[in-house]
């Protein structure tokens, strides 16, 4: 009786694990194997969407598959005299051979002709196909293969914090304006942060460049050689001397007081001051520049802005 | 050179002369008497102002014997009125009143240095009459109209001492070309001497060491309207000049920053066009001391607080910290306005 049980207990798990392997797909029979590869998942199909899957039918020689047995497109399986809802939309075959076998990887579409306001189970239709060979014809079952059909539409009210179906993902708005204005904001903040720089640098990318020596330098050189233009360099000088010495400068001293590092410069200091004397106040004043008074007052600038940059 | 050249020449010598005169006997004040020669030759009246026994009646005496003319004198209390400077009553030898002339009368039209001592102790009445004295050296007296066209006031004041005194106006402070300060000389062999040297002691006999009538009195009017018209004033100085006064009136509007001041607030007035006339003034007669023929704004400068600070009006609530912040305010316009 023991024993009995025992057979019966084997019987039952090979009978299951038979089952099992043609749920996963497989079959048993030795002559052909038969391997699936389904649609990647399982829900979220609705109406009009297309399920593809692919059956490799490996079959020993001198086995062969009788086309005649393939499913027929457009075919619908009905169930209790009712239409499934899934339709054969196509079947392609291909073949090829080995050197004990012959493979054939059938490539199934079915087409979801169904819905329903709450997700309803479906299945792929389990597919017979047919073999011969040494005068026989047996039949293989393909295995059927569950999923679910979504409806178009969630029924009834919607709470969108409890609609977070992982395989819809997030919902997202369209950010391609918004991005290219947060590009624009950006582009403008960088301008604006160079322009801060500069200001903030008094007007120079560099340390010591800019200073007001330098400013005077650079309108001196569109001066020309006439008296109006001489007094205005003149003028422009003084202004970048007062503007280094922080007030007004009178003579060579007020400058060095505020500004020992021109001190290289006091004999040129002087002679400017008597030229500035002479342009502005006393024509007759000597200054002791001989000729081009402009050339002189330029070449002091420079030396000015050497001074100011800590050259001299 | 011309003969007018010539002639501005040889009263340039004439002035330094009168300055190295004065230096010698009251010392460590160079300065001081610097400005005194340019108010002389710019015609125009000093009040000077310091501590007490600077030397403030001792300088202006020896000016005075420089300068030559006459010299009146009187000294201000607080019962001095008007008629005191005009005329005196007394009764004479033979039993019966007398008038005579007073102290501004005396000397007649060759009057050339009218030398008020502690003009603030004297009332505003006497103040009046002064007022119009310096203006328009004219006074009108026994039915008569008198003109002392050489005169000059000096004027002297102490700061120190409020009681028994009376604040000048700012009307008769504006008829004064300067007020100078007078303080003690820093250098301390100066003060040495001033304390142990004899000569020192007595300012009567200190004051006769002065050459007297080193200046003609009564060629100063014309050689003063000469050099006014020698020494020139470009447009740019003129501008600079301009700047000058207007931020006299609205110092704040030039950038000028006096410490714990609302400039806003401050200046009530600032220098009047007859002060800024007379400051110009100075500073040609300065350029003409210097030998140069067109004033510079050192000569502004040079004059420019003591010409302009005594006519400046303030807020009440910063007249007790006057000279203090006249200085800072003259300063900062001098540092703020640049020329050219």
């Amino acid at each position: 009786m023991q024993k009995i049980i025992t057979l019966a207990v084997l019987f039952m798990l090979t009978l299951s694990a038979q089952m099992a392997r043609a749920e996963d797909g497989e079959t048993s029979d030795p002559r052909v194997s038969v391997r699936t590869i389904e649609p990647e998942r399982d829900v979220g199909y609705t109406v009009g969407d297309i399920l593809e899957r692919t059956i490799i039918l490996e079959a020993k020689k001198p086995y062969q598959l009788l086309e005649t047995s393939l499913p027929i497109t457009g075919n619908e399986q009905k169930r209790k005299n009712k239409g499934s809802g899934i339709e054969v939309r196509e079947v392609r075959l291909e073949k090829s051979t080995g050197v004990n076998t012959n493979t054939y990887t059938l490539h199934l579409s079915y087409q979801v002709f169904t819905n329903n306001i709450v997700a309803k189970p479906a299945i792929l239709p389990a597919e017979i196909v047919k073999f011969s060979g040494e005068g026989k014809n047996f039949e293989i079952r393909i295995p059927s293969w569950s999923f679910r059909i979504s409806p178009l539409a969630v029924y009834g009210s919607v709470v969108v914090e409890r609609d977070m179906s992982g395989f819809r993902g997030p919902l997202t708005l369209d950010a391609k304006r918004d991005y290219q204005l947060l590009w624009l904001a950006l582009g403008v903040l960088g301008i604006s942060l160079l322009g801060l720089l500069y200001v903030l640098g008094t007007y120079s990318w560099l340390p010591r460049m800019g200073g007001p020596f330098a400013r005077a330098y650079r309108d001196l050189r569109k001066l020309s050689a006439t008296p109006e233009d001489l007094s205005q360099g003149v003028a422009r000088v003084h202004e970048a001397i007062n503007a280094t010495a922080g007030n007004s400068v009178f003579d060579s001293a007020g400058l060095l007081k505020r500004k020992p590092g021109f001190a290289p410069m006091s004999a040129e200091l002087e002679r400017f001051f008597g030229l500035s004397r002479n342009v502005f106040f006393e024509p007759a004043a000597p200054h002791g520049i001989a000729d081009d008074p402009l050339g002189w007052l330029r070449q002091f600038c420079r030396r000015c802005r050497d001074c100011e940059r800590g050259l001299k | 050179m011309s003969s007018s050249d010539s002639q501005l020449a040889d009263w340039r010598d004439h002035a330094l002369k009168l300055e190295s005169e004065i230096n010698k006997v009251v010392v460590g004040q160079q300065q001081p008497i610097r400005l005194i020669t340019t108010a002389i030759f710019a015609r125009g009246h000093v009040l000077l102002e310091g501590d007490v026994g600077v030397g403030k009646t001792t300088l202006l005496r020896a000016f005075t014997r420089g300068i030559g003319g006459g010299y009146e004198r009187i000294e201000g209390t607080i019962d001095l009125m008007p008629n005191d400077l005009v005329y005196h009553t007394y009764l004479g030898e033979d039993g019966r009143p007398h008038v005579d002339a007073g102290p501004l009368l005396r000397c007649g039209e060759s009057l050339a240095v009218f030398f008020f001592n502690e003009i603030n102790r004297a009332r505003p009445q006497v103040h009046s009459l002064l007022l119009r004295v310096m203006a328009e050296r004219t006074l009108s007296a026994f039915n008569k109209e008198h003109y002392f066209p050489h005169m000059l006031v000096f004027a002297d004041r102490n700061q120190v001492e409020k009681e028994e005194t009376f604040d000048i106006p700012s009307a008769a402070r504006d008829r004064f070309m300067m007020e100078i300060p007078i303080a003690v000389p820093n250098d301390s062999d100066i003060m040495e001497s001033l304390i142990f040297d004899t000569r020192f002691h007595n300012a009567d006999k200190l004051v006769e060491n002065v050459q007297p009538d080193v200046l003609h009195f009564d060629k100063l009017n014309d050689i003063a309207v000469a050099l006014q018209d020698h020494v020139q004033a470009s447009p740019t100085l003129r501008k600079y000049a301009l700047d000058l006064w207007l931020a006299t009136r609205n110092p704040g509007q030039y950038g000028v920053k006096v410490d714990g001041v609302d400039l806003q607030r401050l200046v009530l007035a600032g220098a009047s066009p007859r002060g800024v006339s007379m400051m110009m003034r100075a500073a040609r007669v300065n350029a003409w001391l210097n030998n140069r023929e067109a004033v510079l704004p050192e000569d502004i400068h040079v004059i420019f607080h003591e010409t302009v600070a005594h006519r400046l009006v303030f807020s009440p609530v910063y007249e007790m910290r006057r000279t203090e912040i006249a200085r800072e305010l003259l300063s900062g316009i001098i540092n703020a306005i640049s020329a050219p």
